[in-house]
């Protein structure tokens, strides 16, 4: 079910991908799968991301010579129509982080980094993801993880958190700071001293894992980019990251709102459909107009992510508002469904525990509004 | 025909050609936008001259029909010459250009007899005629529907007694395009008809309102016993609901289009609200910055929208008017609460200034940026819409929409004493 009402038509083969998309998650991993591992177990059942990537769920962000190809043209227009229905029908997998490190690979990788891993992530044969957050620290800092010089290569120390599916990963994206600038590092998944914890979270759907390095020694060709200056190839991930998870949250948030809709439509009480009482109505109205003033505003950051400074900024704008409206969409429809949306049973919870992860996810919205602070020109805030 | 590319390009050289010849560069402090204020004689005198010479070249109404002074081409020629134009001093009529322009003259078109056209339009053309909307009432505001002004036949002249109010920039109008009651035996929307007003015609005073910013942009206005003919009639008698939909589309999409910000590459985001933060010292603040960053994204938001529902407009999309809403509810949502940030940066002192000076900017924001809530429609109004005719949800039970009119009010006076009234 699509409620598509400030939705700007797709272009035909962009269609063609988001049903295809649709009918993709509707067979591989409809709800009542979700609802059959929720109390724990696999998320991710194997041969899933292969037959995603077959339909180019992660060729996008990366070259032709390496399996990537973008159908729009523009790799992320294409991932977001991807996200979009991923979101909608809550599909498990790294999907954001997958592609967060095909772009990085494509933009910043060493030949052979690119002709070593790319083909097989672009086909969802290899599965790569993305540290870079720390328990308390951002994600573009490299705070988390501290990196030095060895004389075998480099040494990392710390704790990434939030790594999506990192107990599966072949390989890791490790975003490293130091005195000297950000580094990053594409680290294969037994490399010694690299422990990885699976977490149990609030989002039943996917599944997150915090990823401790002790004195990993890693060598010069594990660098992704040059070292210490990775600062904007980890803004652009960010970016990246961003975008896609805004366009996932819109999905879910339109699910989400159209079960509420319906539910304020067939639910009577006093003799009439709970939606013909203004103070539901206009709730809904409310609601439909967070809904679709995210999409907007998401469509807006995608179509400017190739527009450098524009593109960061309205990237930030994106990810604070949609997730704010998110979490505010979550508690509407929660009052619309009022007892049953409080069961278990009821898939109410599912959108909103998706939601609240969202908005976390790839920084909170009071975090990006300290990062739009650089657009004011305003002294350091104290 | 030449494909229209290079048709359109063709045009705005010849245009531009045209206005460096005719009319002067556009100034810093030239007026700009739709602010009434400070409307004087002079003023007026100025911006009717340019709007003569406009026509008299040839680029007023540039889609409006030939038969009545228009020129007959398309909208994208129209929007081509604005484009250019912006660099010149054209006519600036405040809010009277937008509600002329905008929607009273569009709305006749789609509504007004061709007598009635050949008589006004080419008048508005030539800047001989600005028009101002006598919609609301003292007691009609979101229910418009339910005007009390009442035209009544007298052989053949209609008498107009009543009341209209916060229409705006009235006290330079010549004509007001005013809807009344002219049959109460009829259920509401059935006994409406519009009238175009000589706004100088005897019985009629317009009286300036002061708003809660102390400033005067609207009016109120008094008919007493004003006499109209069928020549003044626009549409059919008692038909009047059907020329009110034209209109009120017209107004929202009007509404949405001129409350955005400029989102360029250039601009500066939240300037007002960076401007007064260093001004009140509090530029390192983190909770002020955090506010500046809100409005930052209300601003973002609040473009995209509008922008994107023009977009979904232009391509053809069922219901434009409705659509609107949701930049319409945005506004009227979060400008309150973007002038209310401005306040809680500014601080105590921020509400006060030197004895004898305006206001600042952020004083009379706050004050009047609630008007963006109820103008147009209220919010509440807005989420009627969104509710009701985009969503599907149940329409709001009705107890006025079936019965005369005069009973309607009757019994509305009893609601909760000798009456419950039970809707239709």
């Amino acid at each position: 079910m699509r409620c598509a009402i400030l939705d700007l038509p797709l272009s035909e083969d962009l269609d063609i991908l988001r049903a295809a998309t649709a009918r993709f998650a509707q067979s591989e991993w409809p709800i009542e799968k979700l609802r059959a591992v929720a109390d724990g177990g696999p998320v991710i059942e194997s041969g899933y991301l292969q037959r995603a990537g077959e339909l180019g769920w992660f060729a996008a962000l990366a070259p032709e010579e390496h399996g990537g190809g973008s159908i729009s043209g523009t790799g992320l227009l294409d991932a977001v129509v991807v996200a979009v229905e991923r979101g909608r029908s809550l599909q498990p997998g790294p999907f954001v982080p997958m592609n967060v490190v095909a772009a990085a690979l494509a933009r910043e990788g060493s030949p052979k980094q690119q002709a070593d891993l790319l083909l097989d992530l672009t086909a969802g044969t290899a599965l790569a993801t993305w540290a870079a957050a720390g328990p308390s620290s951002g994600w573009e800092t490299g705070e988390a993880i501290r990196w030095a010089r060895t004389p075998d290569g480099y040494a990392l120390t710390g704790t990434a958190v939030l790594v999506q599916d990192a107990d599966r990963a072949d390989y890791f994206l490790i975003t490293a700071g130091s005195g000297t600038g950000i580094s990053q590092f594409l680290v294969p998944a037994r490399t010694p001293g690299l422990a990885v914890r699976p977490v149990s979270s609030i989002d039943l759907s996917r599944s997150f894992c915090d990823v401790q390095l002790t004195d990993v020694v890693v060598p010069e060709v594990t660098l992704v980019g040059a070292p210490g200056k990775a600062s904007a190839a980890v803004e652009h991930q960010l970016q990246v990251a961003c975008v896609l998870t805004v366009a996932e949250t819109i999905g879910t948030m339109e699910q989400d709102f159209q079960l509420a809709l319906q539910y304020a439509k067939d639910r009577i009480a006093f003799g009439r459909p709970i939606g013909s009482f203004q103070a539901v109505k206009h709730l809904l109205a409310d609601t439909s107009l967070l809904l679709e003033a995210s999409r907007t505003v998401c469509d807006a950051a995608a179509r400017a992510a190739s527009d450098g400074g524009a593109g960061l900024e309205l990237a930030a704008v994106a990810k604070a508002y949609v997730g704010d409206s998110a979490l505010q969409l979550g508690q509407n429809c929660f009052q619309v469904f009022a007892g049953i949306g409080f069961t278990w049973e009821h898939d109410q919870h599912l959108y909103l525990r998706r939601l609240t992860m969202d908005a976390a996810l790839y920084g909170d919205p009071a975090w990006h509004r300290r990062r739009l602070a650089r657009y004011y020109e305003l002294p350091e805030a104290k | 025909m030449a494909e229209p590319g290079a048709d359109l390009k063709e045009y705005r050289d010849r245009a531009r050609a045209w206005l460096a010849g005719h009319l002067d560069p556009r100034q810093p402090g030239d007026p700009a936008g739709a602010d009434p204020a400070h409307w004087t004689e002079e003023r007026d005198h100025r911006e009717r001259s340019i709007q003569r010479i406009l026509f008299e070249g040839g680029y007023a109404g540039i889609d409006w029909p030939r038969q009545y002074g228009g020129q007959g081409l398309t909208i994208a020629h129209q929007r081509a010459f604005d484009e250019v134009a912006s660099d010149f001093r054209v006519a600036e009529f405040g809010i009277l250009g937008r509600t002329t322009w905008g929607i009273c003259v569009p709305t006749m078109l789609a509504h007004a007899s061709p007598a009635f056209l050949t008589r006004h339009v080419p008048r508005v053309l030539a800047g001989e005629e600005l028009w101002v909307q006598f919609f609301s009432e003292p007691e009609a505001g979101s229910d418009l529907a339910g005007v009390r002004t009442r035209a009544t036949r007298d052989g053949d002249r209609w008498i107009l007694h009543g009341s209209k109010v916060w229409s705006s920039g009235a006290y330079y109008a010549d004509y007001g395009l005013c809807l009344a009651r002219t049959n109460w035996d009829v259920p509401k929307h059935r006994g409406l008809t519009w009238f175009a007003v000589k706004v100088d015609k005897p019985g009629l005073a317009v009286q300036p309102l002061r708003q809660i910013n102390g400033r005067s942009e609207f009016c109120q206005e008094f008919f007493d016993d004003v006499e109209l003919t069928d020549d003044d009639i626009i549409g059919e008698v008692n038909q009047g609901w059907t020329v009110a939909r034209t209109m009120l589309s017209m107004e929202r999409q009007v509404g949405a289009r001129t409350k955005m910000r400029p989102v360029t590459a250039a601009r500066r985001p939240a300037a007002d609200l960076v401007a007064l933060a260093r001004r009140a010292g509090r530029a390192d603040d983190p909770r002020v910055q955090d506010l500046i960053a809100r409005a930052h994204i209300i601003d973002v938001v609040q473009a995209e929208l509008g922008t994107r529902v023009q977009e979904l407009a232009a391509a053809g999309a069922r219901d434009p008017a409705s659509l609107a809403c949701y930049p319409k509810l945005a506004a009227g949502t979060s400008t309150p609460a973007r002038a209310l940030m401005g306040i809680e940066i500014g601080g105590g002192a921020g509400l006060t200034w030197p004895s004898g000076e305006d206001p600042p900017a952020g004083v009379n924001d706050y004050l009047g940026a609630r008007g963006q809530s109820i103008a147009g429609g209220t919010n509440e109004m807005m989420r009627n819409v969104i509710g009701e005719r985009i969503l599907g949800l149940p329409r709001e039970p009705s107890y006025d929409t079936d019965q005369p009119f005069s009973e309607v009010v009757r019994r509305a006076a009893k609601w909760g004493r000798t009456e419950s009234p039970k809707p239709n």
